[in-house]
């Protein structure tokens, strides 16, 4: 759908991008299939989710479940493809202006009609500050004054969004979103049932309270055990959706995982455990999934830092690290080798290698060598490493410090900690190197510039290439699509060439999924599956 | 007895605030807030959910406010849980925890007093050994390791049970998390009791007993058994808490919704109120526990009523 809007968009902004409301956009079985008579569906979710409230959702899991329990203008189906969702059709008015034709069939559970007013709520509810939503700013900033009102200077009426009539809704940027008709398929932004949240406060998300107007609706909800939901026969697309009862586990330790898994109570691993991809690939060679995420495992350096204050030193470490023994060795569950800030599958932007990328190591040593010496490094320095314990970061870590260890004689101090206190050595720059990773929240090359750019909060190496944040700005403004990429493209290059990260690998997504679980794919790198896009096969 | 029972009652006030006073220190010494995310949060919106919490006061205000809270019975609001309050949390676990540490320990004194006693009885024979056996087992195999040996035999290979999960109090469900539980406590209890048995039989007022030329059985229960069960009291009350609260091991092997896993979660997410409401009752059911463990001590030896 992407590639459709992209071609059109070039030939007139002012066109009409008209997805028929005749398709439907739900589970597609294939001819032939024959379904099984029971259509439920168990699927672990990771962890419990902090909160059901769009607003607030922070996790990959809360995100899974609001999926299922809201609907936004658009969705992404299981191919991870951009489908109509209440939003019927929408088009570009102006670079900076779209509006979004909702669909007339379109009902909360209790058959009140989704207006463009239910979007207007919640889109400003979330920006807003009183809300306190990790998202403000991730979401917010997109829109005219989001910033603005994320930080408290206007009020949140200002916000660029505002309900023409009942089912039109007018969404202005604050500069050029090509992919808006992707982002505002995210949970956060999902409409709002104002009159529920107001009556009910806090418990306006327990069952019997939550008012939806997905396809799934709250049947019951077990802290640390499970949430049922079933499907909402008022959903306007319910004659697609074949999964009657799905239940999300909130299991976080892989291995109970997968015997939950053999034991027949689970149909969907959430993630293998580390080091198990090979041995279930041989085991369950048609359950066994594994997708390459929109998504960078990498190392900060703190540029400030007197260990890392030289580029040549940075450069060093970041070439000796042998990612294809890290990738197949050491975390062997197929992950890909990542030598730049950009991974395979992102848009705006394209995925450049480093150019020593493809160099013999022996020649990647011997330049690192040489790069030391002229730093004035000597075999035997010392730096700390910091990461938070867990037995994946454990053995990475081990082989990374293993490397600049015999490739450079570095000696390498490895400080394991809780998540929450690297999160803040993190952001308070009190560290040297630290584990770090990255999952798009959306499918644009932004949101991995975000980690490296001047004045990001996300930017934790503290370093600033000025004439590439000129280049950023340049593109951002832009509305040639062209352009833009051809500016952030630049822009990425000569940050890289500063070493602020060392890119290690593409996160890959390896998980079992029982074979009669259809409309599974792995084509789908954010790793957003909605249940009625799904659907069990005879078995 | 009813004086000392009330008395025993009213230390419990002290020791909660003194055991919130520190477990607070302890909190807000930790670093890394609640709300530290991989995301930084704008300061308006950090200012908001502080100010939402009361976490802008300064700390012996908090103190004092969430002393008033206790007393009003609320214990606040979780900030890992956002859609839940403390209360409704450990309402929703404390049963299960109840369910699973409450059986297991109620197993286990039993099996545990049943096996020492025969082993220290037959000492020296196949029943000592095989007590003796069980117990090392018990107490070198670690929990992670058992549980899932349970569940490749029970859920995985044979199928007759659950491997994990959790749905109302269904005893498929119970079945292993409690068998691990109960072996675990039962290696403890048998090797205590045997020993303290072993003892007892050897003391003067059982030999005066034979000499007397009392039944065996007669000796065993009139005489023995009462005093061997003190030190099994003295540890059973600990163990009973820990297999109620801090039963994490088997709550996560088994995947069950009880306390053990609010209280890594809440301390991990810094989610100080959950801690805190968790922490609260642990003290509490330690302080009755104990109290039981006086009360039954007076029962079984008749010296400490005095």
């Amino acid at each position: 759908m992407r590639n459709m809007s992209q071609t059109f968009l070039a030939a007139s902004l002012s066109g009409v991008l008209a997805l028929s409301s005749l398709f439907t956009w739900a589970a597609t079985v294939p001819a032939g299939i024959q379904l099984h008579a029971e259509q439920t569906l168990t699927r672990n979710n990771g962890s419990e989710p902090e909160t059901l409230d769009p607003s607030l959702i922070e996790s990959v899991g809360a995100a899974n479940l609001t999926r299922d329990l809201f609907e936004g203008l658009t969705s992404i189906d299981a191919q991870g493809k951009i489908v109509p969702g209440v939003a019927e059709k929408w088009r570009q008015v102006d670079p900076l202006t779209w509006t979004f034709q909702l669909r007339p069939q379109a009902k909360w559970q209790n058959g009140d009609p989704v207006t463009a007013q239910d979007f207007v709520y919640s889109f400003r509810r979330l920006v807003d500050p009183k809300t306190g939503s990790k998202y403000a700013r991730t979401f917010g900033d997109f829109f005219l004054n989001g910033k603005e009102v994320s930080t408290g200077q206007k009020p949140p009426q200002d916000l660029g969004v505002r309900a023409i009539d009942k089912t039109t809704l007018e969404v202005k940027t604050a500069h050029p979103v090509k992919f808006l008709p992707e982002l505002v398929s995210n949970p956060n932004l999902s409409p709002l049932h104002a009159v529920s949240i107001e009556k009910l406060g806090r418990e306006w998300t327990k069952p019997g309270n939550l008012m939806g107007n997905g396809a799934y609706a709250l049947k019951s909800w077990q802290v640390n055990s499970k949430i049922v939901l079933e499907k909402s026969p008022g959903y306007w697309d319910a004659d697609q959706v074949k999964i009657t009862r799905v239940t999300y586990l909130p299991v976080e330790d892989g291995h109970v995982d997968v015997k939950l898994f053999e034991s027949g109570q689970n149909d969907w691993v959430y993630m293998l455990p580390p080091g198990s991809y090979d041995s279930y690939l041989k085991k369950y060679p048609k359950d066994t999934r594994n997708t390459p995420l929109l998504a960078l495992r990498f190392y900060s350096i703190q540029t400030q830092s007197p260990f890392f204050k030289d580029v040549r030193v940075r450069q060093a470490l970041s070439m000796v690290l042998d990612r294809d023994i890290l990738a197949q060795k050491v975390t062997a569950d197929g992950q890909l080798p990542a030598y730049g800030l950009i991974v395979k599958g992102v848009e705006g932007a394209d995925r450049v290698d480093y150019e020593w990328a493809n160099w013999p190591m022996a020649k990647k040593v011997e330049t690192a060598k040489a790069l030391m010496a002229q730093a004035g490094v000597k075999p035997g320095a010392k730096f700390t490493f910091s990461y938070n314990t867990s037995e994946y970061h454990k053995k990475m870590a081990i082989f990374a410090a293993s490397e600049w260890k015999t490739k450079l004689g570095l000696a390498v101090e490895l400080e394991a900690m809780e998540f929450k206190v690297l999160i803040k050595k993190r952001h308070d720059g009190q560290f040297e190197m630290a584990r770090d990773g990255w999952n798009a929240d959306y499918n644009d090359a932004t949101t991995f510039v975000a980690l490296v750019k001047c004045d990001s909060d996300q930017n934790h190496s503290r370093h600033c290439n000025k004439d590439a944040e000129q280049l950023i700005q340049k593109g951002l403004k832009e509305s040639d699509q062209a352009k833009r990429k051809a500016a952030l493209n630049e822009a990425i290059r000569l940050i890289m060439n500063d070493y602020p990260i060392i890119p290690l690998l593409q996160y890959s997504l390896p998980r079992l999924v029982k074979s009669y679980v259809g409309g599974y794919s792995t084509d789908n790198q954010m790793d957003r599956f909605r249940t009625q896009d799904l659907y069990i096969v005879k078995h | 007895m009813l004086a000392y029972t009330f008395r025993r009652l009213l230390i419990t006030i002290p020791t909660l605030l003194v055991v919130i006073g520190v477990v607070y220190i302890l909190l807000f010494s930790a670093p890394g807030g609640p709300f530290d995310s991989e995301r930084v949060v704008p300061e308006a919106i950090q200012a908001q959910l502080m100010s939402k919490y009361h976490l802008d006061q300064p700390y012996w205000k908090q103190y004092l406010l969430y002393i008033w809270q206790l007393l009003q019975g609320d214990l606040g609001v979780s900030y890992r849980y956002a859609d839940w309050s403390v209360n409704e949390l450990v309402g929703s676990a404390l049963p299960v925890s109840l369910a699973i540490g409450g059986l297991a320990i109620a197993l286990s004194l039993v099996i545990g007093v049943l096996l020492g006693a025969l082993a220290a009885l037959y000492r020296n024979s196949f029943v000592d050994y095989f007590v003796m056996a069980l117990g090392s087992l018990g107490s070198v195999v670690p929990s992670f390791v058992l549980g899932p040996l349970l569940v490749l035999a029970f859920a995985i290979g044979l199928q007759w049970l659950p491997s994990g999960g959790w749905d109302h109090f269904s005893w498929k469900f119970m079945v292993l998390p409690v068998s691990l539980l109960t072996l675990i406590n039962v290696s403890t209890l048998a090797r205590i009791m045997r020993a303290s048995m072993v003892e007892v039989m050897n003391s003067n007022y059982i030999r005066t007993a034979r000499a007397k030329g009392l039944p065996m059985h007669l000796i065993v229960f009139r005489h023995a058994l009462r005093p061997s069960l003190l030190p099994v009291v003295t540890i059973v009350g600990p163990l009973a808490v820990s297999s109620i609260t801090s039963a994490l091991v088997t709550e996560s092997i088994f995947s069950i919704p009880g306390l053990g896993i609010l209280v890594v979660n809440g301390a991990a997410n810094r989610d100080y109120t959950l801690v805190l409401g968790l922490v609260v009752l642990i003290t509490t059911m330690v302080v009755l526990v104990n109290l039981c463990v006086d009360l039954m001590y007076a029962f079984l030896d008749p010296r400490s009523r005095a």
